[in-house]
């Protein structure tokens, strides 16, 4: 009979009534958005300890590991005074204080206690004794309106807790004299039986085999549920469940890509004004053809010698260093971050850093990058639009999906160096989460290329890191389907960054022994997804599941090869070092588990304690599958009506004596969501860690302090074994806000932004690879999709996009990713059906060299006197300020909008670079959403001095000249003294001499003599900074 | 001593991550600077007999779990106690940056060795991680570690989410024991204004030896201008951090 201790962490009495941010934020919260009262509110810790026998002294050892002496004391389930707390209670002026418990529910991952077991096995007596802990967290809380235990328990679920995770229980104020959660105390445990393997009988109705395929979430078509029956009635037997989860896995979409594999016929009408035809045609996969088809035309005729690794491998590898090799990759994890917003984020950063840990022979993360695209809670509650059921608060989401990436960054000591915030109401179905990491290498290791796998068949499997549980079971096919009520919890899981962090190390430190072959990530899919892949190479691999280390006994064979569990790498072990590999993952804290070897029998064979439980032909699990046949047409008109359907109300432009009043636009702009500052949550992510980060997300001067936005970020390469004059730009571009007039012009505005973001920072356009990340709603046609074919269409035509401009810039893909599924389908308040798709969006990362570190520029500007010019075209004729009809009502984008002459940009690029090598721009910043004077403003308010500008202009051109969007256009600063050489290189891009820098602190905007704008740098830098409050 | 014979233990492991950044800022300076696993530091203390200085870098061991450097410090106390203390008895030098700040607190090696720990590390004031350039007062004080640059106003960046001294016992108590710290001459970096709470802004102590410093900025992230955050200031020039670490080695090249 075990024993269970709880320990509860309290502040010491000289600390009872410290100020606690955390506490009031909690109540700033549950006023905003459950309009609940909170009185009071407490936090506390506390800890289980189970063991089979009583330990003597344990309460001294648990208060040596759990508190701090300086300011906390314990609570103990082996104390005596237990009324004490009671007294503490009153001393922080509860009268009578609910309890929330909050606990971890069986087999999710806790990392508290994980380290508090460490921890206590420390101290020397405890080393041997067998214990288990787990972790909680409990509020003592007292409302205005007593709440019942209902009530109390939804309440926590709003914020404190996740119903998926978490189990929560409630005291009321009358029991809590009775402590009985010391008294009888329940240590959470997994109880779950292993179901042997089973055949799965495929001779049935094609209704049965859909059913058979949904309830067991394969999210296979009924066409490929047609194809495996066909085959295993080839091979005269039946398949079972392990064969049927590994096919499944495999051929999910999340891990075949088999939309951007299809066969596709295009066709388009009704282009409206300017929209680019592209004609009627049939693309056989737009993989292929678009983006890999892009990159090795350009490799061919460029003869780029730096692409080393690019498409086949967990990211793509390129030679921008003389001694190291970099590689990029860029994830999303879109849907477990609708469920789980922190866990999603969470694992969503640590699955792309082992992406990079698992390239090649295993790079070391150097950056990290983030983009979230999220809906605002305020959109919906000022526009009194109800948020669908079963959708939770956006905002939730946001705090969550920061949080998850701070953790996984900070905790990792990966800075996250670039990143953005994209805000649309149709976010609020499936919020996006892009998360990318930088890594390098050595570019050999003992006379071998680091870039290249080396798996052999008689090498041994080893999977190490973390180990298997339930969580994220079909996290690789539930990301293939639409959210909907009723997925399993296992889908959703908590990362252990702490885990990652030391396997990360013992993986960099196993390859520079040479003590491996080939290594690669377990990410969705699980071991079936590394060992599968990994077997192909060998051409087949055996496995023994038994031996693979678990969290708790009782799962299945079939669990244990698609289980998703975190932090775990698989590797490719010969036999003759794995001794020296398994002792250095001692010594590391690593666990290990040899689990198989890989072979040539063509075969992917798994057993389990001895019996054969799968053995699928490799062949017909990676090359048999035939790809869809898709049609898509592009007609803006078969748009499928919005989910919601009420007008917004917008106020109209403002106007100051009956003219428009351009300083209240600019205000206005300023504080709009995709333009305001989020320094108050991108300084919570470390972004400096490595002592590399030479531009950092925010710039400016010390007097004013640094808050002005970067256009990129840029790393050193001396602290990661690289050049000491060569540093690495990572930029990003993004603006679905487009895809709505056309999507070819979406992904040249993404890839241009990008690249001209780099640019910006002095990286070199020739020596510049981009990422593609798609997340697109659903394009198959279906009763629920009826404008599936317009979805598929806007696909074809930003990958057309994509082709076009990769070409015409001679820049490369190296890497990319798509998520096909991104819509959300549910019920509104009156139970009407509705769906909402995400807006096509397209993330195209940028990565490109500054071969010495003099080239690196900033946005802000430097000097007094210096001339301001604008780089690119005026837009004078165009009407397309996309910021200006979010905000306001009487000011529409309109057909034509403007297109790239991507031939004459990349040259203007090649011309920039030149300029900034010979050290003739001060400042560059790249003018993207509110326009040209969005930028001017941008570029001033981070430092005290000012700018002027004199125009003639009339007020459509003004409006136009001052907050039309587009792409390719850059602001840069000059000094008088290099105007001549300035112009010399830049004359046939610079569309016009702006005006000067001044000492004043103001921007001022004068036309046809008069003064149209004044407004001072702090004014701007307040409304841009309206939400960051104290950093 | 010669600086070439200065021997640099930096140690790593358990969710340590500043240690790279860290071994190079004392290599910029000419001196040997190891990156060692605690593991194998624990199996081969004798690497403490030979080194001069033992630095704890930055970052998040054991994943702040408990407390910030609660679980290091412990870690060391149970496998390495003793050796410290020899290490520490003969006059060497000991740096902790960030974390390692924390877990030379926890350990109880600041800001008086093998005594009853009366300061410790806690939460910000604004309750999260906070990754900003700071300003920052070098006082006069016994620290070997700030010498060359006391007396001037600094910026160096901070990166943390637990960086607020907090002393034991009642007011009163914490005025005696930062009265006692002020009177040894153990503040040795203070912020120039508050920037999280911290008891009376300090940043950065020493023990009354001045030879075991602590401090929650990180110097090594500003050991070149090209790291400086603003725009304007970005050069080959040597960054301020530089001076923590080159005060540091000046001292055993005096010496040892």
């Amino acid at each position: 009979m075990s024993i269970v201790y709880r320990f509860e962490i309290y502040p010491n009495t000289d600390n009872l009534n410290a100020s606690a941010t955390q506490e009031e934020s909690l109540k700033t919260w549950f006023h905003k958005y459950l309009n609940r009262s909170i009185k009071n509110i407490w936090e506390v810790r506390y800890f289980l300890v189970e063991t089979e026998k009583p330990i003597a002294n344990i309460r001294d050892y648990a208060q040596e590991v759990f508190t701090d002496s300086v300011v906390e004391v314990m609570l103990s389930s082996e104390d005596e005074n237990l009324e004490q707390v009671l007294g503490w209670l009153q001393k922080k002026n509860f009268q009578s204080p609910s309890l929330i418990d909050i606990s971890y529910r069986p087999g999710v991952t806790d990392n508290s206690a994980h380290a508090a077991l460490e921890a206590l096995k420390l101290i020397p007596v405890l080393r041997k004794v067998e214990m288990k802990v787990a972790s909680g967290t409990m509020y003592f809380i007292e409302t205005d309106l007593p709440l019942n235990s209902i009530q109390l328990e939804g309440l926590a679920y709003e914020k404190l807790a996740n119903n998926l995770l978490h189990k929560v229980l409630i005291t009321i104020p009358s029991e809590l004299a009775n402590f009985a959660r010391m008294k009888t105390i329940v240590f959470p445990s997994v109880s779950i039986v292993a179901s042997k393997a089973k055949l799965v009988n495929l001779e049935v109705s094609n209704p049965e085999l859909e059913k058979m395929n949904q309830d067991n979430c394969w999210a296979l078509s009924s066409d490929e549920m047609i194809h495996i029956k066909n085959y295993y009635q080839s091979l005269k037997r039946s398949p079972t469940d392990v064969e049927m989860e590994v096919i499944a896995q495999s051929w999910s979409e999340h891990c075949k890509h088999k939309i951007f594999s299809s066969e596709i016929t295009y066709s388009e009408s009704n282009l409206p004004k300017g929209v680019k035809p592209i004609g009627e045609f049939t693309v056989k996969g737009i993989f292929k053809n678009f983006i890999r088809g892009a990159t090795l035309k350009i490799q061919e005729e460029r003869k780029i010698p730096w692409l080393i690794s690019i498409f086949h491998d967990n990211a793509g590898i390129v030679r921008f260093d003389d001694t190291v090799d970099v590689c990029i990759k860029v994830e999303t994890h879109n849907s477990p971050s609708a469920l789980d917003p922190y866990g999603g984020a969470l694992t969503g950063i640590l699955g792309v850093n082992r992406d990079i840990l698992g390239v090649g022979q295993g790079a070391k993360p150097i950056a990290n990058t983030n983009v979230f695209c999220l809906a605002e809670n305020h959109y919906f509650e000022d526009n009194k639009i109800s948020i669908p059921l079963l959708l939770k608060n956006p905002d939730r989401i946001k705090e969550g999906v920061h949080l998850g990436v701070q953790d996984g960054g900070n905790k990792s000591g990966i800075p996250t160096v670039n990143g953005a915030f994209v805000f649309d109401r149709d976010f609020v179905g499936k919020p996006l989460v892009f998360c990318g990491t930088i890594g390098v290498m050595p570019q050999a290791e003992r006379g071998l290329a680091t870039s290249e796998k080396r798996q052999r068949p008689g090498d041994l499997i080893v999977m190490a890191g973390g180990r298997i549980g339930k969580d994220g079971i079909h996290g690789a096919t539930f990301s293939s389907m639409e959210l909907v009520d009723g997925v399993p919890s296992s889908v959703v899981q908590i990362g252990d960054p702490i885990t990652q962090k030391r396997l990360g190390d013992f993986l960099v430190e196993a390859r520079r022994l040479g003590l491996f072959n080939s290594v690669t990530d377990n990410g969705a899919g699980g071991l079936s997804s590394s060992v599968g892949e990994m077997a192909q190479l060998t051409n087949g691999a055996n496995v023994e599941l038994e031996k693979a280390l678990v969290k708790y006994p009782g799962l299945s064979p079939f669990e244990l090869m698609v289980s998703e569990s975190q932090e775990r790498m698989t590797f490719s072990v010969p036999k003759d070092t794995i001794a020296a590999f398994l002792e250095l993952s001692i010594k590391r804290s690593v666990e290990a588990s040899v689990i198989g070897e890989f072979n040539n029998s063509g075969f992917l064979n798994i057993n389990y304690e001895g019996v054969e439980v799968a053995n699928i032909d490799l062949h017909f699990l990676h090359e048999s599958l035939m790809p869809m046949k898709l049609t898509g047409h592009f007609d803006v008109s078969k748009k499928s009506p919005h989910w919601i359907k009420q007008k917004i109300a917008k106020p109209s432009l403002p106007k100051l004596d009956g003219k428009i009043n351009y300083t209240q636009i600019l205000l206005d702009l300023f504080k709009t969501p995709n333009i305001r500052s989020h320094e108050h949550l991108i300084r919570r992510y470390d972004h400096e860690v490595k002592a590399s980060t030479i531009v950092k997300p925010f710039t400016g001067t010390p007097e004013v302090g640094f808050s002005a936005p970067s256009d990129a970020g840029v790393i050193w390469m001396k602290p990661h074994g690289g050049g000491a004059d060569n540093a690495l730009a990572i930029a990003s571009g993004i603006c679905p806000k487009v895809s709505k007039y056309d999507t070819y012009l979406m992904a040249e505005y993404a890839v241009d932004e990008a690249v001209r973001n780099a640019v910006c920072v002095g990286a070199n356009p020739d020596e510049m690879v981009l990422v593609d990340n798609y997340c697109w709603p659903d394009p198959i046609t279906s009763d629920r999709n009826p404008d599936a074919e317009l979805k598929l269409a806007q696909l074809v035509r930003a990958s057309k996009a994509l082709y076009d401009i990769s070409i015409a810039y001679g820049m490369p893909f190296v890497s990319g990713k798509d998520s096909m599924k991104n819509d959300f389908i549910g019920m509104n308040e009156h139970q009407e059906k509705i769906k909402i798709s995400v807006p096509p969006t397209l993330l195209v990362t940028a990565m490109g060299r500054v071969p010495s570190l003099s080239i690196v520029t900033t946005s802000e500007i430097k000097n007094t006197g210096d001339l301001v010019y604008l780089i690119g075209e005026n837009l004078l004729e165009f009407t397309s300020a996309f910021e200006l009809s979010e905000l306001y009502e009487d000011y529409e984008v309109q057909y034509p909008l403007p297109a790239l002459d991507t031939k004459k940009q990349i040259e203007c690029y090649r011309q920039i670079y030149k300029a900034m090598k010979n050290n003739l721009i001060e400042s560059s910043h790249d003018i993207s959403d509110g326009g040209l004077i969005l930028a001017l403003a941008e570029k001033m308010m981070g430092t005290t001095m000012g700018i002027r500008i004199s125009l003639d202009m009339d007020e459509k051109s003004l409006t136009n000249f001052l907050f039309n969007e587009s792409a390719g256009r850059i602001l840069v600063t000059v000094k008088p003294a290099n105007e001549k050489a300035f112009e010399e290189i830049l004359k046939r891009f610079t569309s016009m001499l702006l005006g000067e820098t001044t000492n004043n602190g103001s921007l001022f905007v004068k036309s046809n003599k008069l003064e149209i704008l004044k407004v001072s740098g702090q004014d701007c830098m307040k409304s841009y900074k309206c939400q960051v409050g104290e950093i | 001593m010669k600086r070439s014979d200065i021997k640099v233990l930096v140690i790593t492991g358990d969710g340590i991550n500043c240690e790279e950044e860290t071994a190079l800022a004392f290599r910029e300076h000419g001196v040997v600077a190891r990156i060692i696993h605690i593991y194998d530091l624990i199996h081969t203390p004798s690497l403490l007999e030979e080194a001069h200085i033992f630095a704890m870098p930055g970052g998040f061991s054991f994943g702040d779990e408990i407390g910030s450097g609660q679980i290091l410090a412990l870690k060391l106390k149970y496998s390495l106690g003793s050796e410290l203390k020899k290490f520490i008895d003969s006059g060497k030098l000991i740096i902790g940056i960030c974390n390692g700040f924390q877990a030379l607190v926890r350990l109880g090696l600041l800001p008086k060795p093998f005594t009853t720990r009366e300061m410790t590390l806690t939460h910000n004031r604004q309750g999260h991680f906070i990754n900003r350039w700071v300003d920052l007062s070098v006082p006069n004080s016994k620290c070997v570690w700030t010498k060359k640059i006391v007396n001037q106003t600094i910026a160096l960046p901070i990166r943390h989410g637990e960086g607020k001294i907090v002393f034991a016992g009642d007011l009163k108590t914490q005025a005696i024991t930062y009265e006692i710290l002020i009177n040894n001459q153990q503040i040795a970096l203070t912020y120039v204004d508050d920037v999280n709470g911290s008891y009376q802004r300090i940043a950065g102590v020493c023990d009354p030896s001045g030879r075991i410093f602590g401090l929650m900025p990180h110097p090594e992230a500003a050991i070149s201008e090209w790291l400086n955050p603003s725009g304007a200031k970005k050069s080959d020039a040597v960054g301020i951090g530089a001076s923590f670490f080159e005060s540091g080695i000046e001292y055993c090249e005096n010496n040892f």
